[in-house]
């Protein structure tokens, strides 16, 4: 996931795009949203990273291997980057200034040569349980990763050193049963990191201290069944934070009747990092599912966000009144997203990866009247 | 293999032939209690083919009793007490009845057990016919009645009562629809059938065209509704309640052991339901089209014939239809299972109607009568003439096959009219048996007839007993009153019945081998319910009546009459007498309740004997 | 009870127990004599000789039921770095050349005692057949109700006029909630049901009554009952009787779903889940002689996040699987218990967009631990992809001769209902000789 940020020196230079979206984002609200292409991918693909050096996109999945795909290609195909893989399923990829660093559920961090697939270095015991995500600084110099030890991680993207370990979760659930610890993101200016738990628990802390500067709760995304199944399916899947690190927004699923699916209203909650009140919480109307990921507009007027039950989506949310701006169904559940520009994207999901355009509003076209749920 | 299972006491039989009379009684003379039991040896079946087996069985089982009668002198014999039961000869079916178990009883040397006592006669009469106990004054009336005319005139003043409807529809209810025992759409159909006196063939009808249908009719579809999503519920359920035959075994093979049952009757009987199917709107519809393919033991694909149990075949008329036709029809059956606002779809050939029209045309095995005479005997005399019920077929003869087929037959020149069966069974010496036996012998088996059988009553006659019993002897009118006022008494008897509602999911529906739960015990000993309803204290409760008797001796006649129908017995009386202390209120209070604990809770209070 | 000493005069009352108690005198005898005589037993607080005096020819059946479904792949049948095997590791168990997911890390180091059955084939895959197959060991005729696995073995192992209950089930989520059947054998092997709370109804004595008035009232019916039930030779009549006389230890057994009535230590390692203390009750009813439990563990129907799911609830099922192995061992239990994990079918090898496992009947696994168990083997295979049986395929029918054969009941034995001869386990079936000791 997650390519270096379009606001450092390196993709500002090399990334067209990033051109385009320091122009648009005074007016640029999408309104439209236009799967373009997509791509059958080799396994369930779970995390994604734009390499802005090649302008390929990297992915990893079910099958514990990385594969690569351009996305500008006429012709759409993927190609393994190398024989060696994971022990088990690759579920964090970032670009950390050209090389790749992977995470997977067996526990091992990958640093790769995204051009020969050579793998330059593995620690194999990053975590004591599985590695759920991986976040990249915006500098490109720190990468962060969590997993179901419970503990946050961060190393140094060059040496590969572990700089800090935070803890700060419980590791078995308000019921005794195993925690998992899903979600993490950087701010933009890469001096705090969020990361959010099973039972809704978020911390933001200070990047350089590990201090908690803010401690917030999403209760319903626990979605805890004490009664029909005791059990439990939900948990904070996606964080992300504005563009000017006020705001944090927090993805995952609301209440549900059968926890048997993925049928809870997919769901977000943003709040406020100054005064840690919560701006809006959205359930979504028309899509069911996990909120896998999410991104800010560079302005924040506006976030992106995708995942999904058995079907993707991709939805837009105006940040500024908490209403949906424009949403489709993409595929199959969607895992993971990056933003090409302002206006493309890419998704990587169960099956598919999607190459996106969005658009600003057809002025002749009535936009559907959005019905969510508001805070 | 369990070693004890010979030696279990719910199984044992014990005879001077063991083996011999094991045999026997599981075969000819299956009792409800033996009905459950491990065969002896898987081998017999191979040894002896199954008829020869039957007859040699029989036979040897027959001199077994012949052995037995002479070892033992006849406990009992029709007392002289029993003269004025003579006049219940009267009734033509009482009559048909006796003659025909008193002579095989004679014939085959079984000891008859003497006439049971008036109050035992009006308590098993009531509860046959009534659904509850009598009470007090019920049984105060009775007993000044002249004795050679009071049987007759209780019978006829209880099939009069809407006491009789309601019992009779739980009883039909039970019968029919034994998994849903409060489906209410189905028991307005019977009561409102029951009270208009329907014959047994027209509800038979209106059950099985399920014919769609507003208000108290709206049930009669409930059996098949019920059952419309198993195919092999329709058919075996079908054929089991309404025509005593179980076919189940006959699916995947000719019966291995009736040889009357070949996979034909067992699709044929489908064939008859395979078109019925429910629509969004819940309606019970036939297809109008559509057939049943079977596979033969023989791996032959073979299209089922429309085939009744006796083996007549109904001429399919099913127009022909085009495969476009089809289609379209097909697409029509579509939206009527999945919208509630589709168009019917006309059916000209009825399978269900063929199925009634075979049933009733059976001038010859007359299942339909036969079934329901022996689900109606063994109701009333706790085994059916052929037992198990469901087990009509030349393997497992009828005890009285004469008696059997006359009174079905009577039941058909009488337009399947169910009262004149009841009426005939009851009013019959055979029925009014005591239900003790003294001897240290094995008593007869339950298909001579010879000794009352004792019952456990069903969830709702119990429960609607335990109603009656819970109220002082007072709080209940008399039955002159009764006779006055019967709409009051209609009044009263309807909060009974829903009353008992209430209470009956407490019990279990007795069935084969039935054993009474734990469960019940612990409900009877703890629960909240009994202790603050049925013992709760008051004017017009049994407590509140016993606790105001001025003596002992007086306490027990009122708890005896009300609860147990019946006075009490010099050992009872002291029993009382030695319980009740009444030094204080509170003391006394507590006493009276544990002897109306220890009567409701009692084994004579739960069973109809 | 002032009426007592009068009785106590009654020749008629001499048989009936109340001058027993009428003998003793005083009112403080209740609680403090029978009762607490049961429970010492039960507690297994004191004296060993009780115990196992109390144990002397019993058998038990334990079964863990999977409520929903549990996948093969995540617990017995691991396939790592399959396609759809999904992203857990197998482990090696202390049994070499065995091994099973890595969810099951307890269960593993247990394994010597356990054998696996990896080659289910039961074709039902609707959870309401599936479970009345797997309940029963066939499906139901019409017209005819089967017995399940709890009810045959209460009425085979169970004593006529026990006084604790013999076939008890615990479902305590509401999903798929089912009370279990005694089918044709009625009413008296009907499972003893408890879903909303651990306590069984009516067995607590009613706050008007003291237990030496309850005690006494039982002997009044008793013997009020006496002169109906003397001349009637009838079954149904003296399963009345039977019931009430099993009222006072099915009272005291009441205790034995009081978990608090164990040691901090032992309640400590069955954990902190309902599972836990569910089967922690099991234990304490399996040793107060109750013949069969059933412990049900809803809800495993994993559709979405099979891999969450199962992380969750193979932790609650490896803990507590593995305590209730370990305590029944060291209380010398274990060999005369069989415990068994099944469910009413296994999960599909392959996984859906919502990352779950849907239902999968044609190739699954189940556990079997203890009593006429030969542990330490595996029994069948799956194919590499584990999408059918490749070797030793089981039966429902084969399944139930296997658990009816561990605890020495004759499978082929026949129930005569109606006319119709009907074995234990459903024809044709084969027990597996390969799992049994």
């Amino acid at each position: 996931m997650r390519h270096t940020d379009e606001n450092s020196a390196a993709a500002a230079v090399t990334e067209p795009a990033a051109q385009t979206t320091a122009d648009a984002t005074v007016a640029f609200v999408p309104g439209q949203l236009k799967v373009d292409r997509t791509l059958r991918l080799p396994s369930i693909t779970f995390c994604m990273a734009q390499h802005v050096q090649s302008g390929r996109v990297f992915c990893g999945g079910s099958d514990f291997g990385l594969h690569h795909f351009d996305p500008a290609a006429e012709k759409l195909e993927t190609a393994p980057l190398s024989e060696s893989r994971h022990g088990s399923y690759v579920t964090g990829l970032v670009n950390a200034g050209g090389t790749l660093v992977s995470g997977g559920y067996d526990r091992s961090l990958i640093w790769w040569n995204a051009e020969s697939g050579e793998q330059t270095r593995r620690i194999e015991s990053a975590h004591t349980r599985w590695i759920r995500s991986l976040a990249i600084s915006a500098d490109g110099s720190a990468v962060a990763s969590v997993g179901d030890d419970m503990r946050t991680r961060l190393w140094d993207a060059a040496t590969g050193e572990c700089r800090l370990t935070l803890e700060g979760y419980e590791e078995k659930t308000p019921h005794g049963y195993p925690s998992m610890l899903y979600a993490v993101a950087f701010s933009a200016d890469g001096k705090l990191l969020a990361t959010g738990d099973r039972t809704g628990k978020v911390l933001v802390r200070e990047v350089t201290s590990g201090e908690i500067v803010q401690s917030l709760e999403t209760p319903v995304m626990y979605t805890w069944d004490p009664r029909a199944r005791r059990h439990s399916i939900g948990g904070i899947r996606s964080v992300a934070f504005s563009a000017d690190g006020t705001q944090l927004a927090v993805g995952g699923m609301g209440a549900v009747g059968n926890i048997d699916h993925l049928e809870g209203k997919s769901r977000i909650e943003v709040f406020s990092l100054t005064s840690g009140e919560r701006v809006h919480e959205i359930e979504d109307s028309k899509y069911k599912g996990l909120v896998e990921r999410m991104q800010f507009s560079a302005d924040g007027t506006w976030l992106l966000a995708a995942g999904g039950d058995h079907g993707g989506f991709v939805s837009v949310w105006s940040m500024q009144t908490g209403k949906l701006l424009v949403q489709e169904k993409v595929g199959n559940h969607i895992h993971d997203f990056d933003l090409l520009s302002d206006t493309s994207l890419v998704t990587v999901g169960h099956d598919h990866a999607s190459l996106i355009t969005l658009a600003a509003a057809d002025p002749s076209v009535e936009q559907p009247e959005a019905e969510q749920a508001e805070s | 293999m369990n070693p004890d299972c010979h030696s279990d006491p719910r199984l044992r039989t014990t005879s001077v032939f063991p083996v011999v009379n094991y045999l026997f009684t599981t075969l000819v003379s299956r009792a409800a209690d033996n009905v459950l039991k491990p065969w002896p040896d898987a081998a017999f079946e191979n040894f002896f083919s199954f008829r020869p087996f039957v007859v040699t069985t029989l036979l040897l089982g027959l001199l077994c009793i012949a052995r037995q009668s002479k070892a033992d002198e006849p406990v009992a014999v029709a007392s002289n007490e029993s003269a004025p039961q003579q006049s219940l000869l009267v009734d033509e079916l009482a009559r048909q009845i006796d003659i025909a178990v008193d002579e095989q009883n004679a014939a085959s040397g079984v000891p008859v057990v003497e006439q049971a006592d008036a109050d035992v006669i009006l308590r098993r009469t009531t509860l046959d016919l009534a659904g509850r106990i009598p009470t007090a004054r019920e049984r105060e009336w009775y007993l000044q009645l002249p004795a050679e005319q009071r049987r007759q005139l209780l019978v006829d003043r209880l099939l009069g009562l809407p006491d009789f409807d309601f019992h009779l529809r739980n009883s039909l209810d039970e019968l029919l629809l034994p998994n849903r025992p409060n489906d209410g759409e189905f028991r307005e159909y019977l009561l409102t059938a029951v009270q208009a006196q329907r014959s047994w063939s027209q509800m038979f009808q209106e059950m099985m065209l399920a014919a769609p249908a507003e208000g108290p009719e709206k049930g009669a579809a409930q059996f098949l509704k019920s059952r419309v999503r198993e195919l092999d519920d329709l058919t075996n359920d079908t054929a089991v309640m309404f025509f005593g035959v179980n076919i189940s075994c006959a699916k995947c093979h000719d019966h291995p052991l009736v040889s009357d049952w070949k996979q034909d009757h067992y699709y044929g009987m489908q064939a008859f339901f395979n078109r019925t199917f429910s629509s969004k709107k819940n309606e019970l519809l036939e297809k109008p089209f559509g057939s049943v393919r079977f596979k033969t033991t023989e791996g032959e694909d073979r299209d089922a014939a429309l085939m009744f149990l006796t083996g007549a075949v109904v001429a399919d008329q099913t127009p022909e239809y085009s495969d476009e036709e089809r289609k379209q029809l097909d697409e029509k059956i579509r939206n009527l299972e999945q919208k509630d606002d589709a168009e019917t779809v006309p059916v000209s050939f009825s399978p269900r109607r063929a199925l009634i029209d075979a049933a009733l045309a059976d001038q010859e095995q007359l299942y339909l009568a036969r079934n329901i005479v022996n689900r109606t005997w063994e109701r009333l005399l706790g085994t059916g003439i052929v037992d198990p019920p469901d087990q009509m077929h030349s393997g497992n003869p009828a005890s009285h096959p004469q008696l059997l087929r006359s009174l079905a037959e009577d039941l058909v020149a009488h337009n399947y009219d169910l009262r004149r069966l009841i009426r005939g069974i009851v009013l019959s010496q055979a029925y009014s048996r005591s239900g003790r036996w003294t001897s240290e012998s094995v008593p007869p088996g339950s298909q001579t007839f010879a000794v009352g059988a004792s019952r456990a009553m069903t969830p709702r006659q119990l429960a609607a007993s335990l109603m009656v019993a819970a109220r002082s002897a007072e709080s209940w009118p008399t039955v002159e009153e009764t006779t006055a006022n019967p709409e009051e008494w209609l009044k009263r008897r309807t909060d009974l019945e829903n009353q008992a509602n209430g209470w009956m999911r407490e019990f279990e529906q007795p069935g084969e081998d039935f054993q009474i739960a734990v469960d019940e015990a612990l409900f009877f000993s703890n629960s909240e319910r009994v202790q603050n309803d049925l013992l709760r204290d008051g004017g017009d409760r049994i407590v509140g009546a016993v606790k105001a008797a001025e003596t002992p001796e007086q306490a027990a006649e009122i708890l005896w009459a009300v609860i147990n129908s019946r006075s009490p017995d010099e050992n009872e009386q002291q029993i009382v007498r030695d319980w009740i202390s009444g030094e204080d209120e509170q003391q006394r209070l507590t006493q009276v309740q544990s002897l109306v604990w220890a009567l409701l809770a009692g084994a004579e209070f739960r069973f109809n004997y | 009870m002032t009426g007592r000493k009068r009785l106590a005069g009654s020749p008629d009352l001499s048989s009936s127990g109340l001058s027993r108690r009428g003998f003793l005198g005083g009112a403080t005898v209740g609680v403090g004599g029978v009762l607490a005589a049961d429970m010492r037993a039960v507690n297994g607080l004191r004296a060993e000789e009780i115990a196992s005096e109390l144990r002397r020819g019993e058998k038990h059946v334990i079964l863990l039921w999977l409520a929903g479904g549990a996948s093969q792949l995540e617990t017995w049948d691991p396939k790592p770095g399959a396609k759809n095997g999904g992203p857990f590791g197998a482990i090696s168990t202390n049994v070499a050349g065995i091994e099973v997911s890595e969810l099951l890390p307890q269960a593993a180091q247990r394994m010597h005692q356990t054998a696996i059955i990896r080659s289910l084939n039961t074709k039902i895959a609707d959870h309401g057949r599936g479970a009345d197959l797997m309940e029963r060991g066939r499906l139901d005729d019409p017209g005819l109700k089967y017995p399940d696995l709890g009810a045959v073995v209460a009425r085979e192992l169970g004593r006529l006029e026990s006084t604790v209950p013999d076939y008890v089930s615990l479902y305590t989520s509401t999903e798929g909630r089912r009370k279990g059947t005694s089918g044709f054998l009625g009413a008296r092997y009907a499972p003893l049901f408890l879903a909303e709370q651990m306590s069984p109804p009516n067995s607590a004595l009613h706050e008007s009554l003291s237990l030496d008035q309850h005690r006494d009232r039982a002997a009044l019916r008793d013997l009020l009952s006496k002169r109906f039930t003397a001349d009637r030779r009838n079954s149904t009549v003296g399963s009345h009787n039977s019931a009430y006389q099993r009222v006072q230890g099915m009272m005291a057994s009441a205790e034995l779903f009081n978990v608090e009535q164990e040691p901090a230590d032992v309640r400590a390692r069955y954990g902190p889940t309902q599972f836990g203390e569910q089967c922690l009750i099991a234990r304490r009813l399996v040793e107060a002689g109750v013949p069969f439990v059933k412990v049900a563990r809803a809800w495993w129907d994993s559709h979405g996040q099979n891999f969450e799911t199962h992380m969750e609830l193979c932790a609650d099922l490896d803990h507590c699987m593995s305590a209730l192995l370990d305590d029944l061992q060291e209380r010398g239990l274990l060999e005369k218990t069989l415990v068994i994990t099944l469910g009413e079918f296994g999960r599909t090898p392959t996984i859906n967009a919502s990352l779950g496992r849907d239902h999968f009947a044609s190739a699954w696994s189940c556990s079997l631990s203890g009593m006429g168990i030969r542990g330490g083997v595996v029994h069948g295979a799956t194919e590499p992809e584990g999408q059918t049986v490749a070797d030793g395929e089981v039966s429902a029918g084969d399944l139930f001769a296997t658990i009816l054969s561990a605890v020495g009941i004759d499978f082929t034995h026949e129930y005569m209902v109606g006319a119709r001869p009907t074995p234990l386990a459903d024809f044709g079936s084969t027990p597996i000789e390969t799992v049994l000791a």
